[in-house]
């Protein structure tokens, strides 16, 4: 698959960096790529909760998690370890969603789902209710919403992720906002 | 009926819109109190997406995780020397170690070719004696080849636990000192009685292995 080709997504580097667990778990200790794991857990986690809408978020996680162990090897330091873990966990999402062609296939609708959202929110926990209003975002409109507004892609990553065009890309991102508008009102 | 410029606030807010839209939207928004609500509805469901915390699952995935992660992980070729530096042996110490061991390598095998100490060597009968180079190098010491290959193997296995600079050198003063060993061996192999060609390979043969235990003895400093 096309290796994601951005260069900074807004908010990838937060946490402190653990290079010392990096270099250790890349020689097979498993014990600091335990570390690691904990570390980097709600993060990527919920990253893949977002994308997929709460599908299958666990067992992409797992999966996300062995091919960081696969792959620490050629972790290069080009990017900060963030940066690079979280772009592996994205790619790691897209694979699952390019062998579904059914959901490639909604990428394309959207309108009629926009009154399918719940009305707004009965909790004071504004966060949980965004967070469940994100779920009932159709895929595309969701997945690119979460890309772009989310982890800060571009559209011109997203559309080179996704296969698409930046304009359907920004279309979908529209979409999603006007629905999460609603839905917040 | 739908304002057309509803449609264009995404990109407004997101900067997308060329210089001539983006002057043009302003102007709709100076006098459109609906798209001026919506933009300000659009930046709240903007700024929440940026503030969304980050949450665990609900049930750790180690246990799921770790089964899957595979013992053998091919060595690591690359990676930023800049991430650590984690050993004690200093790199004068290694490179003067390096030098002297080379220095006398080479000093030994050049007076072994050109005269010297090594003639005036007594003699070996070979009449009443065997000569100790009929039998393999490594009959000296049945395990010793065995314990070399462990020492490499574990040395490769925790490479990537030293700095790149240490390995460097450790791998160049083996090589030297595989040189050395060669090297005997191959005058061996013509004059097999000679004792100071047993003892340099021995010497040589005993640099190696206290090399490589040096080499482990870093890695076990830092388990």
């Amino acid at each position: 698959m096309e290796a994601l080709a951005l260069v900074s997504p807004a908010r990838a580097v937060s946490s402190a960096e653990a290079l010392p667990e990096v270099a250790r778990a890349a020689g097979g200790d498993v014990r600091a790529f335990e570390e690691l794991y904990r570390r980097h857990l709600p993060r990527v986690h919920s990253l893949v909760r977002r994308m997929t809408g709460g599908r299958d978020a666990d067992e992409l996680t797992q999966d996300v998690f062995v091919r960081v162990w696969q792959k620490l090897g050629t972790f290069r330091g080009d990017s900060s370890f963030t940066t690079w873990l979280h772009r592996l966990a994205v790619n790691v999402v897209i694979e699952r969603f390019r062998s579904d062609q059914a959901r490639r296939a909604r990428l394309h609708d959207g309108e009629q789902i926009f009154e399918t959202l719940a009305g707004p929110p009965q909790t004071v926990d504004l966060g949980m209710d965004f967070e469940a209003a994100l779920e009932k975002l159709p895929d595309g409109a969701r997945e690119i919403f979460v890309l772009h507004d989310v982890e800060g892609h571009k559209h011109h990553e997203i559309a080179t992720l996704l296969e698409i065009s930046a304009g359907t890309s920004k279309a979908q991102l529209h979409r999603a906002r006007m629905m999460l508008r609603k839905h917040l009102k | 009926m739908t304002d057309p410029w509803t449609d264009r606030l995404s990109e407004y807010l997101d900067g997308d819109l060329d210089p001539a839209e983006h002057a043009a939207i302003e102007r709709h928004l100076a006098s459109c109190d609906g798209c001026t609500t919506t933009l300000a509805e659009l930046r709240d469901v903007v700024a929440r997406a940026a503030a969304l915390p980050a949450r665990p699952p609900a049930s750790d995935l180690w246990p799921a995780v770790e089964p899957r992660l595979d013992p053998v992980k091919s060595v690591v070729t690359a990676f930023p020397p800049r991430v650590t530096r984690r050993v004690s042996f200093t790199l004068p110490q290694l490179v003067a170690a390096g030098l002297a061991l080379m220095v006398m390598s080479a000093g030994g095998m050049w007076v072994l070719q050109h005269g010297g100490p090594a003639t005036e060597m007594p003699k070996v009968d070979a009449t009443n004696e065997a000569p100790p180079a009929a039998l393999p190098v490594s009959s000296v010491d049945p395990h010793y080849d065995e314990a070399i290959a462990d020492l490499e193997q574990a040395l490769a296995a925790g490479r990537s636990q030293l700095d790149p600079g240490t390995i460097k050198i450790l791998e160049s003063n083996l090589g030297a000192i595989d040189n050395a060993i060669a090297q005997s061996r191959q005058a061996l192999a013509s004059d097999p009685a000679n004792v100071y060609l047993h003892s340099h390979l021995a010497e040589a043969r005993q640099r190696k292995l206290a090399l490589l235990r040096r080499g482990i003895s870093l890695l076990d400093g830092k388990s």
